[in-house]
């Protein structure tokens, strides 16, 4: 088969050109390319992603087995051999003899998986209850907006911290440190729906009334097929903006919770625990336990937090 | 004219301020009634304000107070006590024997916390209004020594405010108020954010301290309450964290204090318990009834190791349930059981449980100095002979409640004998427990032994140091053998203070204000 070679005049099939070629060639890749921030951005939050999704083929230690720490580690400092065992950590251990840097691996896995779970969580609920307040109106949609209207009126740190007490309170304590996380994701969702539902609503209300809705209806599809399949595309935008920017602020609110020992347990620490367990040694010299998942976090969210301003404008086409 | 008012708060200023006295603890107060809750913070705290017939001075020699003398009633069937007269509570009432007997009453009850204390005392006489005799239903040399801490009420401002019983859980009015005959009166009490002392004017004994106003902030994280002491925000932090200690000492803005105290630290069992609580896969039985468990939890555990790196060499372990240096130490039985996962492991295998078993962890994480951390690197040492604890760290005021109401299969437990006597723990933690008879009432697992309850009150009556310390080695030969705990360390005592202030440290770790003084 392989030595029959095409006849040099085969005439020349035209394809439709590519998803791929499609996307590199569209206005968002471009101003993507020409902005250094978004681009420098985009890669750091790619990088450390890998690294956390593959924290269990990278990272030197697992910080997460008990059984598998030797306490006589503990305090070693960064590129130093351990007094006792003469082990060398890159970034050092923390007091339990933990590996600092397979530590932050696995912690910022759970930052930023609750981010992640969070803000899906949120923009369902979100989204869903936007476009049923948008679109149907009338008590639902009061209903719906005066609940977003007063948890508005609460910090969304303290929401977050009720829901937490309270499921730690209903929860059996054998299964309160698996729990832990989920409940983590739950509280910050639920502390976070208010933004979609409102954007989505305000969108909803405009599209609602254009001609395309009115002609799907005359053609007699039902309420939640054109909600979900004429209206919510064309919501999406601002959507996917808020929920970059969401997702710095879910990932800051998890370490909040942590900091304040609410959230990730102890045994099994996200950045913010390291960040509290870290603190303790902030005046003993031992600084690369605070430095280390400190800078972490701060690198991601503020990664994360550019890349969603970049998006804000390059999906506005007021500002280009 | 503004200049000289200015001039004048200048003058002014600095003096009023020098004798206020600011500090912080780990753990507040939970309560101020002080026969609801028998522990350090709060006994320590009010021991300020309340006082007893007989107080422990810097040396933790017994010293009279609220009585002036004592003597033996015949052949030790009690003590006599003589009360001071001319003594007021602080809202002005008077002292006397009448008082005596309503503290008895209410510190020796059902509901109160301290009843334990009164397990010898076999009634309470009035002789006349400034002489009680306390009768003992066996001759109890170190009866005197064990009553320092029992604080005198006012029996007509109890019964005022219906307060004639202790609260422990609800609580009442003698939770938040305070009307001792100590030398600091309680003026604001804010649970959990401030309680403000004033000294007492019509106090009866000289004062040693120079304070006008003392103020009691707790700090529940440890570097936080470091950076208040660094910014002069408090006067003095109790405990300095043990990282913190070395850079501390070399501050000249602050110093530090360092003594042994008398508290050790140690791993408490479920002895009576039917099955596990917090168990994924022993449902139906209770592992730790078992000796052989017990046994493997004291070899799988590398004290040596968390003392170096957890408490940094500031603790030694220890293998019974007092420290060295204290009255009725054994000497003869100082060894822990050894480092061994290998012998840990024939233990658990030998037991039946070659694979191990999940079980929960209960522990503080305000109360003893680094807690959590040493109860994570318990967790990982279990973990490493297949005993898989899950960690369930809480503040103090959660933690006895959960303790009490058996929420546990493994505890963290810190004992600081009261008495300094080897006596003290095994009539509170390894008494069979009787409410009756006011024994083990921190015995919360229930270990119980026969002989260790008929040798407990021969120890208490035995006159003879030689006799009484072959019976307290038998105790804690059988305490040893059975592993009814697990016995860590004895925790250092580490206060820090700004470099003006002077005060005493006792190895009970109470801190008494009146020893402060702040200099101007």
């Amino acid at each position: 088969m392989t030595d029959t070679p095409l006849p040099p005049d085969a005439p020349i099939e035209v394809k439709d050109p590519s998803r791929l070629r499609l996307a590199l060639d569209s206005d968002f890749f471009y101003t993507f390319k020409r902005s250094p921030v978004a681009v420098v951005s985009f890669s750091v939050v790619s990088i450390m992603v890998l690294a956390a999704v593959f924290a269990p083929w990278i990272a030197p230690h697992d910080p997460f087995n008990p059984g598998s720490l030797n306490l006589m580690n503990g305090f070693s400092a960064p590129m130093e051999p351990n007094a006792f065992t003469g082990d060398i950590f890159w970034l050092g251990t923390d007091d339990q003899g933990r590996d600092v840097f397979s530590t932050i691996l696995y912690g910022m896995r759970i930052s930023l998986f609750v981010g992640a779970a969070a803000v899906a969580f949120a923009m369902v609920l979100g989204v869903t209850l936007g476009l049923l307040a948008g679109y149907v109106g009338g008590w639902t949609e009061t209903i719906i907006m005066r609940i977003a209207d007063v948890q508005l009126t609460f910090p969304a740190i303290l929401v977050a911290m009720l829901i937490f007490g309270v499921a730690k309170g209903i929860t059996p304590v054998e299964y309160r440190d698996q729990m832990a996380i989920w409940v983590l994701i739950l509280a910050i969702g639920l502390s976070d729906w208010v933004q979609f539902a409102r954007v989505v609503r305000g969108a909803t209300l405009v599209e609602k009334n254009k001609e395309y809705v009115q002609a799907a209806r005359l053609i007699g599809r039902t309420s939640p097929a054109i909600m979900l399949r004429h209206i919510l595309p064309n919501v999406l935008s601002p959507v996917l903006v808020i929920a970059t920017i969401s997702l710095a602020l879910a990932i800051i609110a998890e370490a909040t919770l942590s900091f304040l020992g609410v959230g990730a347990p102890p045994t099994q620490p996200s950045l913010g625990t390291l960040i509290r367990i870290g603190q303790g040694f902030l005046f003993s010299g031992e600084w690369w336990i605070l430095l280390f998942p400190a800078v972490t976090l701060l690198t991601l969210a503020l990664s994360v937090n550019l890349l969603g301003d970049w998006l804000r404008d390059a999906l506005n086409p007021r500002l280009r | 004219m503004r200049r000289h008012l200015f001039a004048a708060v200048l003058l002014c200023a600095p003096a009023a301020h020098a004798a206020e006295f600011t500090w912080s603890e780990t753990t507040d107060p939970q309560t101020m009634d002080p026969h609801a809750v028998n522990s350090t913070p709060v006994l320590g705290f009010l021991g300020n304000v309340y006082e007893g017939l007989v107080r422990r001075d810097e040396d933790m020699k017994i010293v009279p107070a609220l009585a002036t003398g004592w003597e033996p009633i015949g052949e030790g069937e009690g003590w006599r006590f003589s009360l001071r007269q001319g003594v007021k509570f602080h809202d002005g009432s008077d002292f006397d024997a009448t008082d005596v007997l309503f503290s008895y009453e209410r510190a020796s009850s059902e509901q109160a916390d301290t009843s334990s204390w009164f397990a010898p005392v076999s009634g309470v006489r009035m002789v006349d209004n400034y002489t009680v005799e306390i009768m003992t239903n066996a001759p109890n040399p170190i009866f005197v020594d064990s009553i320092a801490n029992w604080m005198m009420l006012d029996s007509g401002w109890a019964k005022a405010n219906d307060a004639t019983r202790p609260d422990k859980d609800a609580g009442n009015y003698a939770t938040l108020n305070t009307n001792g005959t100590g030398p600091f009166r309680v003026t604001r009490r804010e649970p959990g954010l401030r309680t403000v002392l004033e000294p007492f004017d019509g106090w009866w004994d000289d004062a040693t301290h120079n304070i006008t106003r003392a103020e009691l902030t707790p700090i529940q994280n440890p570097a936080t309450a470091v950076a208040a002491l660094l910014s002069g925000d408090v006067d003095f932090i109790n405990p300095v964290p043990i990282q913190d200690t070395e850079r501390l000492k070399q501050n000249p803005d602050v110093n530090v204090i360092q003594g042994i105290e008398a508290r050790v630290i140690m791993l408490g069992f479920p002895h009576e318990a039917a099955t596990l609580k917090y168990s994924a896969e022993t449902m139906d039985k209770n592992p730790f009834a078992d000796v052989r468990v017990r046994q493997a939890v004291g070899h799988a555990i590398n004290v040596p190791a968390i003392l170096q790196t957890i408490m940094r060499g500031n603790a030694q372990e220890v293998s019974q349930l007092v420290g060295p240096g204290m009255r009725g130490y054994s000497t003869g039985l100082a060894e822990r059981p050894a480092y061994d996962t290998d012998r840990a492991r024939a233990l658990l295998a030998e037991a039946g449980y070659s694979d191990g078993f999940s079980f929960g962890f209960k522990c503080t994480n305000d109360r003893y100095l680094n807690d959590e951390s040493v109860c994570q690197a318990v967790t990982g040492m279990l973990a490493q002979v297949g005993l898989r604890a899950t960690l369930d760290a809480m503040p103090v005021q959660n933690y006895w409640p959960e303790l009490r109401a058996d929420n546990y299969d493994m505890y963290l437990l810190g004992w600081s004998p009261g008495t300094f006597d080897a006596e003290h723990p095994i009539r509170f933690l390894a008494a069979t427990p009787n409410e009756e008879k006011k024994l083990g009432s921190w015995n919360f697992g229930g270990y119980s032994n026969a002989r260790v309850d008929e040798l407990l009150p021969m120890i208490q009556s035995e006159i003879d140091d030689t006799k009484r310390q072959g019976m307290l080695d038998e105790v804690t030969a059988i305490l040893q053998d059975q592993a009814a705990y697990t016995t860590l360390y004895v925790q250092p005592l580490i206060w820090g203070t700004r470099a003006n202030i002077e005060l005493t440290q006792r190895p009970d770790n109470f801190f008494n204000l009146r020893w402060v003084t702040v200099d101007q």
